[in-house]
């Protein structure tokens, strides 16, 4: 008897919790709600029976203008558009599974240049060009960034509609850099120069916050170092570059700015590192620029006034780039989707169009050109900056799976578990490794 | 009852069964012989993948984990769920609220928890251990990237999450003791401590065995909660089997399906391993009961 009353009690608390759950899902699901999206034309003809087109793109203020602005102008009379919440992790093992097979669980996805040439490779996405031609005077298509166009091909032939873009930005504190003298850091030595100044002044003990996350965030830093020097993971005929120059610099690089920053970072990914400058405990940080917006508001900070935004510095003076890298989204279809595939293309392209670009600013950088101006954003002009000085993404199909195979060794090195010469070494073994592998 | 009847009854469960469980342990243990890509048939490859996961030194540090977790773990639950719930057992009208309470760690989403549970110890997001461990000490422990801080808050998580349930089990267990029992001890001038050791402990030993075997089950597949918990688990040699199996066979969008399969294969047959003295125990309580 007295452990059914237990058992009520347990369920009532179950229920409560329950609910509380379920109030949360759904205050998240509204995230994806297109209530407030940009309204735009999207006349495709219409099928002639009813249809479902199955939209996959992570939820972030980036990505959602687009997809919220695909979905509610191009929802009409027959076609709903549906889109489910979804984080960036899910979305990509959801990709993966969805291309697999003859059939897949979607009709449009969201993709980036870094997984592109990948899919473009295996046959899995649709190239895009004889639709781009097709439609490019109804949507304008030939004012989509060039550089973000080359960044989503494979082979020649574009595989993804590019949608927006993100490179790397400096936010830093204007007071604190003003109340020392400091300018922005053009290279990583004036970075740590800053760096000792303001520790001098005792009120920040780790000035210094980048994303260097051992599980995703740490390769893309490394690449953007050695991008800075002028080389990249694998080079245009697909041989790995972890035994260069340029990859001992970049480790150095690394390495060198390591005392300056939290000793946990390498757990941070780019919330937490947003995080450190909301709560004032970084004077500095190099993250995306779709980050970038975030600081600016009010309501998640403070400090909201008090940041400015400059290009990221070269990891050295001299450097051909600076410390970035340009990650491109953009829309493709896949070859196993059932829907007609001009149906889908005329889908994303209003998803790009001049209003929905125009309304992303300052969440986004679109990939159409003149949206973003010195006046859009008070990132804008470091973002434009770093644009023109970050190097061109070779597209390689291996790039991704040679990505993930170094990553622990490059946890290893920054950590100080390995040294850089052994650990150049390694990753280059593992390279060729998986490249003769895939 | 009846066959048709029976059929009917059972039939869905067993199609649930067969397509949720069978027919995945079958998918797995055939492509752990595959070299396996998304969406294309896999090419036999033998016994490579077993070889490849057996010649990993991650695969050892991962059991190695898991196995240190699960021990650790399991009896930290078994000794505080027994005092729990006896104290509770003697508790008046404030129990139901107590009790209630406390299953909110348990019915939580393991990772919304874990979450939670990391911010205590995250400075970036308050870290209140933190601050309270600095006033004390002046120490400042690295939580996130030293090995043996970050085994200490996975442990102290899992207990968390897993304490309410298991005893929720044991409160139950101790409820169904014959008050004669605990009587005949007292008159017999057993002190408390022996009236626990030797009257209600062997009585309730079902309901212990029950919580070990659920307890072992869940903490061997400890993955979750390592995400927000130990984003570098590798580097530090926390990773545990799960985790290590999502990484090969999933993580962004990885090809290594087969080789994450054998790596499943062996965790499976390691968690019958580690199970095989409970079940073997609970049969032949049933056997005999029967």
């Amino acid at each position: 008897m007295r452990f059914h009353k237990h058992l009520r009690t347990g369920a009532a608390a179950l229920a409560v919790v329950a609910s509380l759950a379920g109030v949360t899902a759904c205050g998240a699901g509204s995230r994806s709600g297109a209530q407030d999206a940009t309204a735009v034309a999207c006349d495709y003809t219409m099928p002639t029976a009813d249809t479902t087109v199955n939209v996959l793109a992570y939820n972030s203020s980036a990505i959602d203008p687009f997809t919220n602005t695909m979905v509610k102008s191009c929802t009409r009379d027959k076609v709903t558009l549906k889109h489910d919440p979804i984080d960036f992790g899910g979305q990509v093992t959801k990709t993966t599974a969805s291309l697999a097979g003859g059939s897949g669980s979607y009709d449009v996805l969201e993709t980036y240049g870094f997984v592109v040439p990948g899919f473009a490779a295996k046959g899995n996405i649709e190239p895009l060009d004889d639709y781009v031609a097709k439609y490019a005077d109804k949507y304008k298509l030939n004012a989509l960034s060039k550089q973000m166009r080359s960044a989503m091909s494979y082979d020649g032939k574009l595989y993804g509609l590019p949608m927006q873009a993100q490179m790397y930005v400096l936010a830093y504190r204007k007071d604190v850099f003003d109340s020392l003298g400091l300018k922005p850091p053009t290279t990583f030595a004036e970075m740590i120069d800053a760096a000792k100044a303001i520790q001098a002044k005792g009120e920040i003990k780790y000035p210094i916050a980048l994303p260097l996350n051992a599980t995703a965030d740490i390769t893309t830093n490394y690449q953007a170092a050695m991008n800075s020097n002028g080389k990249d993971f694998l080079d245009s005929s697909g041989k790995p570059q972890f035994a260069s120059n340029e990859s001992r610099k970049a480790l150095e690089g690394m390495k060198s700015l390591r005392p300056y920053m939290d000793p946990q970072v390498t757990t941070f990914d780019q919330p937490k590192v947003q995080q450190q400058m909301f709560n004032g405990t970084a004077a500095m940080a190099i993250m995306f620029s779709g980050r970038m917006n975030d600081l600016t508001l009010p309501a998640n900070t403070k400090l909201a006034d008090k940041f400015a935004f400059a290009a990221p510095p070269a990891v050295e003076g001299g450097a051909p780039y600076l410390y970035s890298r340009l990650s491109v989204d953009g829309w493709s279809i896949p070859k196993n989707t059932k829907l007609d595939k001009d149906m889908l293309f005329q889908m994303m392209a209003a998803s790009v169009s001049e209003d929905a670009s125009k309304a992303s600013v300052p969440a986004a950088y679109p990939a159409r050109e003149g949206m973003v101006s010195d006046d859009s954003s008070k990132y804008a002009a470091a973002a434009n900056a770093t644009l023109g000085k970050s190097m061109p993404t070779p597209g390689n199909p291996s790039a991704a799976p040679v990505t993930n195979a170094i990553r622990p060794i490059v946890v290893q090195v920054i950590t100080g578990q390995l040294d850089i010469e052994a650990g150049m070494q390694q990753m280059q073994s593992i390279a060729e490794k998986t490249i003769a592998g895939s | 009852m009846r066959r048709r009847e029976f059929a009917l009854l059972m039939g869905p469960s067993l199609l649930v069964m067969l397509g949720l469980l069978v027919v995945p342990l079958v998918r797995t243990i055939q492509w752990s012989f595959q070299k396996v890509e998304y969406g294309s048939p896999g090419d036999f490859i033998g016994l490579s993948n077993y070889a490849q996961a057996m010649s990993d030194p991650r695969l050892g540090r991962a059991v190695f984990f898991t196995l240190l977790l699960t021990v650790i773990v399991t009896a930290t639950i078994l000794v505080l769920g027994y005092l729990i719930a006896t104290g509770m057992n003697g508790l008046g009208k404030l129990r139901p609220y107590i009790l209630g309470a406390m299953l909110v760690a348990y019915v939580l989403p393991n990772i919304v928890g874990a979450v939670s549970f990391s911010w205590l110890f995250d400075q970036n997001f308050g870290g209140a251990v933190n601050y309270v461990i600095q006033a004390l000490t002046g120490q400042n422990i690295l939580w996130f990237t030293e090995t043996w801080p970050n085994r200490i808050m996975v442990i102290a998580h899992t207990v968390w999450h897993l304490l309410p349930f298991s005893m929720l089990m044991i409160l139950a267990g101790l409820q169904g003791v014959p008050k004669e029992l605990r009587e005949a001890a007292l008159i017999d001038g057993a002190s408390g401590r022996k009236t626990h050791l030797y009257v209600i402990i062997p009585t309730i030993r079902g309901v212990l065995g029950f919580v070990c075997l659920i307890t072992i089950m869940d903490v061997l597949r400890t993955f979750d909660n390592l995400i927000p918990l130990s984003p570098q688990a590798d580097a530090i040699g926390n990773e545990s089997i799960m985790l290590y199996v999502f990484d090969t066979a999933f993580r962004d969008g990885s090809a290594q399906l087969g080789l994450g399969s054998a790596i499943n294969v062996l965790a499976i047959l390691l968690i019958l391993v580690c199970l095989f003295p409970f079940i073997r125990g609970l049969l032949k309580e049933a056997k005999a009961k029967a």
